[in-house]
């Protein structure tokens, strides 16, 4: 699935039409409803569609505010800010046309595409079920991705706790170099813990590991996989 | 199963040994308890179990080992994977993956099980802990409880032997400690697997282990039944002090062993409740008090107060609201709704700085508030905060701790010294009010008493003070009042001894023994005994 998602935004790139663009947003549309996964990944086209609107609306107002003269039918003027000789061929402000417009709204949609595109890819399979379906040899990679990925929240949690408990002492603002110690002391001390219950539950024992629930490839797989290279190569060349 | 032949133990760069000429045997199907004094070794010796220390720890090792015929001096703790299971005190530490599955599949995976293999075992471990519907849970939304059932779970799976466990319960409330403990004598019955279990609050534990090994701090160690060894211990649960107080001839281990021999005392002593304290003007005042982050609501309009010169706890389950309510009360976040009012003042408009003199805070790891090098410099760095004469946090210092060097580093004290610093730093600015929160983990029955003693002495002083815990014994002897939440409400607040008594998990050993009589502790049934010998 993933596959099908990275070709399919190639193409949107490739082809830098907003029309394709909309269209590969809405099967990807498609494709979520169908077979969203539940949990804290799932909702993350959605969210991709939020951040998306928000970069075409901020890709918008910079191409209406600052760009590059381009000669077509004037729409509206902003008045003009006057920049110094040396910044020669960017201004802000100024005639706004058409052509600029357009240019701009097409930029921003397949920014916002690629991005949706990349949520619906999470929503549909979540990274942590992609790391699962790295080939062994990477699979150290893959504990170890997983172990920062849980290992961050709680690292953020004990430098609050440790934050506000140091205000609560003194009153004052807490520099970072009192959080550091006892921070660094409890990392430490984590970081132990887990080495050593790696250890005695024979991590690393032998070269093989096998997999629980393996996730195995399918022939549906490897047809979304074809159709998103079809897509992809007929973007690039037609 | 286990056998230890004159092991010694010692970490390089330390004088003393950690262990010394220690030499037991264990056999199968047995549920022990190790117990000591805070730091007399208890965690190096269950690594030594499987080889962690010194394998992975460093450290010298004489005497041999061996678990199953196995000699751990030869095999790393991965060979004994399938052999010896080890649960920590913090399994939330210890997670490598992120669902309960997952993780439990973990220890298999690196064993190249084959997949159908792995998911049979990981189906009975399930049934084994009661964990199925959590099974595609992510780890880190569980609770205490479920989580050192998940930890338990990866470690049967590997069908062990032998199953290691430190502190399973010193972060939990009674109830879920009580679910792990029977989980774990149920295992030893169906599974005959060997339960080395450490643990401070033997109150706790001391019904369901077979036998006990003790560990003096200066290499001295005894292996025996429960009633033998608790015989000559100095840290014994309040069954046992209730025993040697009334001079009893049998030791019971369990409550109904004691009731049945102090039969006749509970018919035949007086009436006595123990004196209401004296208490004070009411300090702190929070009315309604509701909190929410975003959807959830960690408390629902909460209407408490604190009274100087009282002692208040604060119980309920993990999760209840306890540390949102310590988080509000100490201003730290503003609630959604209601007030928190310091002597008339809310706490929200009161200086930081001016706060923190009036309101003293003792976070669940004393070390989070200690930064400096030596403790002669935190204590400094107080009086320069507290605007105080110069020395006088150092002398008051060695008022509670005299055998403490002030060039010694923080980070070095023991778990209890380190407790008392803290404390101590806080008390010296005469706050209006302490609140401590989960003072008692990992301290064993001495430094409980200390610090009891402390606090009362803080109180009498005119100080009110909140203990947010689980520990029902400490509540006992020192709360007068108790209020106990529960999702975010507040369902009981009154009286410790009228607290503990509505409900029968809460109640402490000393009251389970002597109900329908109302007395908490020893020093209730002593009082009582007293009386009656003057009348």
């Amino acid at each position: 699935m993933w596959g099908f998602f990275i070709f399919l935004s190639c193409a949107v790139i490739a082809t830098g039409s907003a029309f394709v663009a909309l269209g590969a947003v809405g099967i990807a549309a498609l494709f979520v409803k169908q077979r969203r996964e539940e949990g804290p990944w799932g909702s993350s086209f959605k969210w991709s569609l939020i951040a998306g609107l928000y970069l075409l609306v901020i890709r918008l107002v910079a191409g209406i505010l600052i760009g590059v003269p381009r000669p077509g039918t004037t729409l509206f003027t902003v008045p003009r800010i006057d920049l110094p000789s040396w910044l020669p061929g960017i201004r802000i402000g100024g005639a706004v046309t058409l052509e600029r417009l357009s240019s701009s709204l097409q930029e921003g949609l397949i920014i916002a595409s690629v991005i949706a595109l990349f949520g619906a890819a999470n929503s549909v399979t979540s990274p942590r079920k992609l790391l699962r379906t790295l080939p062994t040899s990477l699979y150290q990679v893959g504990v170890a991705l997983t172990i920062a990925t849980t290992v961050l929240p709680q690292l953020v949690s004990s430098i609050s706790r440790i934050r506000s408990a140091q205000f609560l002492r003194n009153g004052q603002r807490v520099r970072i170099s009192s959080i550091a110690l006892p921070l660094l002391e409890e990392s430490l001390n984590r970081a132990i813990h887990l080495a050593q219950s790696m250890e005695s539950r024979g991590y690393g024992r032998s070269r093989v590991r096998t997999r629980y629930r393996p996730i195995p490839f399918r022939k549906v797989d490897s047809l979304y996989l074809s159709s998103g290279v079809a897509i992809a190569l007929l973007a690039v060349f037609a | 199963m286990i056998k230890f032949s004159n092991v010694t133990l010692l970490y390089p760069q330390s004088t003393t040994t950690v262990i010394e000429n220690l030499s037991f045997e264990i056999a199968e199907g047995e549920m022990v308890l190790v117990m000591g004094h805070t730091g007399s070794g208890k965690s190096s010796l269950l690594r030594l179990i499987n080889g962690l220390v010194p394998h992975h720890t460093g450290g010298i090792l004489a005497g041999e080992i061996s678990v199953d015929g196995i000699s751990t001096r030869t095999v790393r703790p991965g060979a004994l994977s399938g052999i010896v299971g080890i649960v920590g005190q913090n399994p939330i530490n210890a997670f490598v993956a992120d669902t309960v599955e997952e993780e439990i599949a973990f220890g298999m995976e690196s064993l190249s099980f084959p997949p159908e293999v792995m998911r049979k075992r990981v189906e009975e471990a399930l049934d084994q802990v009661g964990l199925a519907q959590l099974r595609n849970r992510n780890i880190a939304t569980l609770s205490g409880g479920e989580q050192q059932r998940v930890a338990i779970a990866s470690a049967l799976v590997m069908h062990p032997k032998v199953l290691v466990l430190d502190e399973p319960t010193s972060a939990l409330d009674p109830i879920a400690a009580e679910e792990i403990l029977s989980l774990l004598q149920r295992l030893v019955h169906d599974l005959s697997v060997t339960v080395i279990i450490a643990e401070h609050r033997l109150e706790r534990v001391i019904g369901y282990v077979d036998r006990i090994l003790l560990i003096e701090g200066d290499g001295e160690s005894s292996l025996g039944i429960p009633e033998e060894v608790l015989r000559q211990s100095n840290l014994v649960p309040p069954l046992i002090k209730l025993s040697r107080a009334l001079r009893l001839d049998e030791f019971g281990t369990n409550t109904r062993e004691v009731r049945r021999s102090t039969e006749d005392l509970r018919k035949s002593l007086p009436d006595y409740s123990r004196a209401v304290t004296t208490h004070g003007d009411v300090i702190a005042q929070v009315s309604k008090v509701a909190l929410s982050y975003g959807a959830k609501e960690a408390l629902k309009g909460i209407s408490l107060y604190l009274r100087s010169g009282e002692v208040t706890a604060l119980m309920g389950r993990n999760g209840a609201g306890k540390s949102s309510l310590i988080k509000v009360i100490t201003g730290l976040v503003a609630p959604t709704y209601g007030s928190v009012l310091i002597k008339e003042v809310s706490v929200a408009e009161i200086d930081p700085q001016e706060r923190s003199m009036k309101i003293g805070y003792i976070p669940q790891e004393p070390g989070d508030i200690l930064y400096l090098q030596s403790v002669n410099e935190e204590c400094q760095r107080t009086d320069k905060n507290r605007k105080l004469e110069p020395g006088s946090t150092l002398k008051f210092v060695h008022r509670l701790l005299p055998t403490i060097s002030k060039e010694s580093h923080p980070r070095d004290l023991s778990e209890g010294e380190r407790l008392t610093l803290v404390l101590a730093i806080v008390l010296v600015a005469n706050p209006e009010i302490v609140i401590l929160d989960e003072p008692t983990r990992g301290l064993d029955y001495e430094a409980k008493e200390k610090l009891t003693k402390l606090l009362r002495d803080a109180a009498r002083a005119g100080t009110a003070i909140l203990i947010a815990t689980h520990d029902v014994e400490l509540v006992a002897e020192l709360a007068d009042r108790t209020i106990f939440i529960a999702d975010g409400e507040k369902v009981a607040d009154g009286q410790t001894l009228d607290v503990l008594l509505a409900s029968p998990a809460f109640a402490p050993q000393v009251a389970k023994v002597m109900s329908p009589r109302r007395w908490l502790t020893v020093g209730d049934v002593l009082a009582a005994q007293s009386q009656s010998d003057i009348s």
